[in-house]
């Protein structure tokens, strides 16, 4: 029985093998997927970095928290900043145990590292001031400054709203809302 | 022509690779009973092992150009046999002995006074009554001899983790056989 059963396994796999039933992929179908899991893997990251900036940068412009501000941090945080980094986050772990090492070492703390370096490094960039330079240029300039939580307290129109003139014509429309 | 039976193993794979897909026979006739009995092990049924089997000699056929002659080819390859089993498995877990009313306090060895022939007889006699959660790493030290280097490569397991549950599974040998 067993016998049989070797000679029936030998022959049907040999047989798909000569007919050309069952082809070996290419060195490069696996070159090409480790370089699209590292690429993935470095652009998830790069994002997640970028998010934690922007959601540092938004706590960080709205000041200390007060009933106020804490008020108006909730309505105009970057919540979907916040889901992003945790979705890229789990990605990335995912992506992390794929590779041979995360078995060979201690994956909790590869996990651990690999997320403290990431808010490291939205943090850094935030001390950096970066993020400031990039809320007044370049592409991001338009995200970073709708997420300035500390913009109605600069210029004219701040001191506008601590007089109570909210019905000038020279106050924006948008902060009468 | 070459003698493939002087070949190391990974020697046959790079060989079967580059040269000769039909030489991927010598590979088939080396492996085919060890991995029988390693998915008999797991599933219990000889024609799910075969079936196991040779799905996972035509999957490592089909991704041999992935295999890293810098590493073991017998742990590749138990690898794909250990991802086949486990589908398998998954499909009838219901059908699998589960841990119930068993602790681990004791760490006396029951093999260790036993000789290999001994201990190897008894493992067999104990495989399907313990959680595959044990009976898979024992079986691969007892049965297929493999280091606890091999095993973590092939479970994906830290070696610690590979130790203990090792000498967990002797305890149960003990309480259950």
């Amino acid at each position: 029985m067993l016998n049989n059963t070797k000679l029936n396994l030998r022959e049907n796999i040999m047989s798909q093998i000569k007919k050309g039933q069952v082809k070996m992929r290419s060195k490069w179908y696996f070159v090409l997927g480790s370089l699209a899991m590292i690429g993935g893997f470095l652009s998830l990251t790069i994002v997640s970095i970028f998010l934690v900036s922007l959601i540092t940068f938004s706590l960080r412009t709205h000041g200390p928290i007060g009933a106020i501000r804490c008020e108006r941090l909730l309505s105009s945080f970057p919540w979907w900043a916040l889901i992003g980094t945790g979705v890229g986050f789990l990605i990335s772990v995912w992506m992390l145990g794929k590779y041979d090492f995360s078995y060979k070492k201690n994956f909790s703390m590869i996990i651990i590292s690999f997320v403290l370096a990431v808010l490291l490094a939205g943090w850094l960039i935030s001390y950096l001031g970066l993020d400031n330079a990039w809320m007044k240029r370049g592409q991001m300039k338009g995200l970073y400054q709708q997420y300035d939580g500390g913009k109605m307290m600069r210029g004219p129109s701040w001191r506008l709203m601590q007089d109570g003139d909210y019905n000038k014509k020279d106050f924006p429309s948008i902060l009468r809302r | 022509m070459i003698d493939l039976k002087k070949l190391t193993d990974e020697q046959v794979a790079d060989y079967v690779r580059t040269k000769d897909q039909e030489s991927y026979l010598e590979i088939v006739l080396r492996y085919q009973s060890k991995l029988m009995r390693y998915a008999n092990s797991l599933t219990h049924d000889e024609t799910k092992a075969a079936d196991i089997v040779q799905n996972s000699f035509i999957k490592a056929f089909v991704n041999l150009n992935s295999f890293n002659t810098k590493m073991k080819f017998s742990s590749w390859i138990y690898r794909i046999v250990h991802n086949e089993a486990m589908n398998e498995v998954i499909k009838h877990k219901n059908e699998m002995p589960i841990l119930e009313g068993v602790d681990f306090a004791s760490d006396e060895d029951i093999v260790a006074n036993l000789t290999k022939k001994e201990a190897q007889e008894r493992v067999k006699k104990c495989l399907s009554k313990i959680p595959l959660l044990y009976s898979e790493p024992l079986s691969l030290f007892f049965l297929e001899e493999k280091s606890y280097d091999e095993i973590s490569d092939i479970l994906r397991l830290p070696i610690g983790t590979v130790g203990t549950r090792i000498r967990r599974a002797k305890i149960l040998m003990k309480k259950i056989c």
